[in-house]
């Protein structure tokens, strides 16, 4: 039934920057190899002929002009829900 | 590859893609309604919620940023895609909030295309355009450092690209850069992009690879981030030779990422993660499909601004050279100048007034950003003055070294004399024509150097010029010295 094995798993929370447990990493690996088989009924329909849907709204061309908004949210009000700052600067782990 | 044999490196053959992000000019962001303009801006002062990547942000596409886009493919050579969709590119990095990257994968809007670049042998060589796509620039992290932490500004986070790909068709540096330099011509003359590259309104990635094999190319690197012709050029250098010394050794090239050190003026590797190009893109949802209509496209094309090529080809309508207008077209876009207008309708002036430009002028302007006062000249009042010292020129009341002196007062005076002529005369500009008063001076000059006039009498000839010499130096400059030649030569006799 595993669809995916440990190593797949291993990789997603790695390129997710995600730490698991072992037991963490087991269930994941159910639980996802589980909504795999789910989605596999999609298979069993025949979509010979039909184009890729890419949105389900229907709509295309949703763009806005090239204008400054005032927006709800300053940035002073961002940057106070920021977990870290420094100044102006958001605070963050050292990257490298 | 028919002339390969001119790209042989000890006996490999260089191969060069670039891939080039080129900043959009839009006022806004590409999916937030914030400002875009971030020179000299506080950090995160140009956020919204969409740049912070909030749960229920909803990006909404900029309609310029699509239309500049469209533009990029006529100035590419082809035109816009008809259909084309976003993508969701996911990598996790402090400088993207939002965990992804909203980028067109599989549909971009400018597929194909080509360029064709000059080599310096005049010679011309059409490089092919794989593709180019539109996605959104991350923000900027320093490092400060002996520190645990990183800072990052999200000013930048947003800001609207175009990534153009071209296929790896160039075998040298010097191909790289000419094409490096069209793209930033092209991008500029359609009205694309500022291409400040200071401020790095256009990067560039160059994908180099060497190999003995002329039918597989070797295993590539990929130099990041080169904000100049001129590193572009140095670093495929330096790769190609790095590579093939490696070879040489029997080591293997490893395919990674890698800086350009430009105070060392080396490649570096930059740590290269196994599963970097993972990135697992699906369609956004939050961003339907792009449809260009028929109208739309020819709308576009139909307002095309003067492009490079035929610049190229009306400045060499009215006699100027190559060289010349290679010079012309870069300078224009350095300086944001107008120059190439005014040569156009000038037609029979053109040479002369290129000349002035390419040799008083454009010194003129970088002389003074360096003295950090720009000098502003608008068209007409360029016009103005090199119509004005032209005539006064042909008319023989200039001297060719006056006529450079009076262009330069007059392109650095604040206000234009409302009289050039009036003004030459009184600033002293104008050469003596008048064959009595340089007759006079000449007699002055020949009784105060007696053995000259025996010289020259004696068959040496080139003692004449030490006397013209003198006679302009008594007349400060301004003697006509053609004239003055054949006076002393009709003395002399």
């Amino acid at each position: 039934m595993s669809k995916i094995n440990r190593e797949q798993i291993l990789k997603l929370a790695r390129l997710s920057k995600i730490e698991l447990t072992d037991e963490e990493v087991e269930k994941y690996q159910t639980e996802l190899s589980e909504i795999l088989d789910y989605v596999e009924l999609l298979d069993s329909v025949d979509v010979s002929g039909l184009k890729p849907t890419y949105q389900v709204s229907g709509k295309t061309n949703a763009v806005r002009a090239d204008e400054v908004i005032r927006l709800q949210a300053s940035p002073d009000e961002l940057k106070n829900i920021l977990p870290d700052s420094q100044g102006r600067y958001i605070k963050v782990g050292r990257m490298i | 590859m028919s002339d390969i044999k001119k790209y042989l490196v000890d006996g490999y053959i260089p191969t060069i893609g670039i891939e080039c992000h080129v900043q959009l000019k839009t006022n806004t962001k590409l999916f937030a309604p914030v400002s875009n303009d971030a020179k000299g801006a506080e950090p995160n002062t140009l956020v919204s919620h969409i740049c912070f990547g909030l749960p229920g942000a909803l990006p909404v596409l900029n309609k310029e940023a699509l239309k500049l886009s469209a533009k990029a493919a006529f100035a590419l050579g082809t035109s816009p895609q008809k259909f084309s969709k976003f993508d969701r590119k996911h990598y996790f990095y402090p400088d993207l909030p939002k965990g992804y990257q909203i980028s067109q994968f599989d549909e971009p809007i400018i597929i194909g295309g080509q360029i064709k670049v000059q080599n310096d042998d005049g010679t011309t060589k059409t490089i092919n355009i794989t593709r180019a796509h539109i996605e959104e620039d991350a923000g900027k992290s320093t490092h400060p450092a002996n520190e645990a932490y990183s800072l990052v500004d999200l000013n930048r986070a947003g800001t609207p690209l175009l990534e153009i790909v071209s296929e790896p068709e160039m075998h040298n540096a010097k191909e790289a850069k000419a094409f490096a330099k069209e793209l930033w011509l092209r991008m500029k003359y359609s009205g694309v992009s500022d291409v400040d590259l200071y401020h790095g309104n256009m990067r560039f990635d160059v994908n180099v690879s060497v190999s003995k094999n002329p039918e597989k190319m070797g295993i590539r690197s990929e130099t990041k981030n080169l904000n100049s012709f001129k590193s572009v050029e140095k670093a495929v250098d330096y790769e190609i030779n790095r590579q093939i010394k490696l070879l040489e050794k029997g080591d293997t090239v490893v395919q990674e990422t890698r800086g350009w050190l430009d105070d060392k003026q080396k490649t570096v590797s930059q740590r290269s993660k196994e599963d970097a190009h993972d990135y697992r893109y699906f369609p956004d949802p939050d961003i339907p499909p792009i449809l260009l209509t028929d109208e739309y496209i020819k709308d576009i094309e139909d307002n095309l601004p003067i492009m490079p090529s035929e610049w190229r080809s009306k400045l060499s309508h009215v006699g100027l050279d190559n060289q010349t207008i290679e010079i012309l077209l870069e300078s224009n876009v350095e300086f944001e100048s107008d120059f190439l207008e005014m040569l156009i309708n000038n037609k029979s002036n053109a040479k002369q007034f290129a000349n002035w430009i390419v040799n008083i002028e454009v010194p003129l302007l970088r002389e003074t950003i360096d003295e950090k006062k720009t000098i502003e000249i608008n068209n007409n009042s360029r016009q103005k003055i090199y119509k004005s010292v032209d005539e006064l020129y042909r008319a023989n009341k200039l001297s060719s070294n006056n006529a450079k002196n009076l262009l330069t007062k007059l392109l650095r005076s604040e206000e234009l004399p409302n009289n050039i002529t009036d003004y030459a005369e009184k600033q002293g500009y104008i050469q003596i024509s008048d064959t009595s008063d340089i007759e006079k001076a000449v007699e002055k000059v020949m009784a105060d150097n007696p053995k000259a006039v025996e010289d020259i009498k004696k068959g040496e000839l080139k003692v004449i010029g030490f006397l013209v010499g003198q006679v302009m130096k008594a007349s400060k400059g301004k003697a006509n010295p053609a004239m003055t030649q054949e006076i002393i030569r009709k003395k002399i006799k």
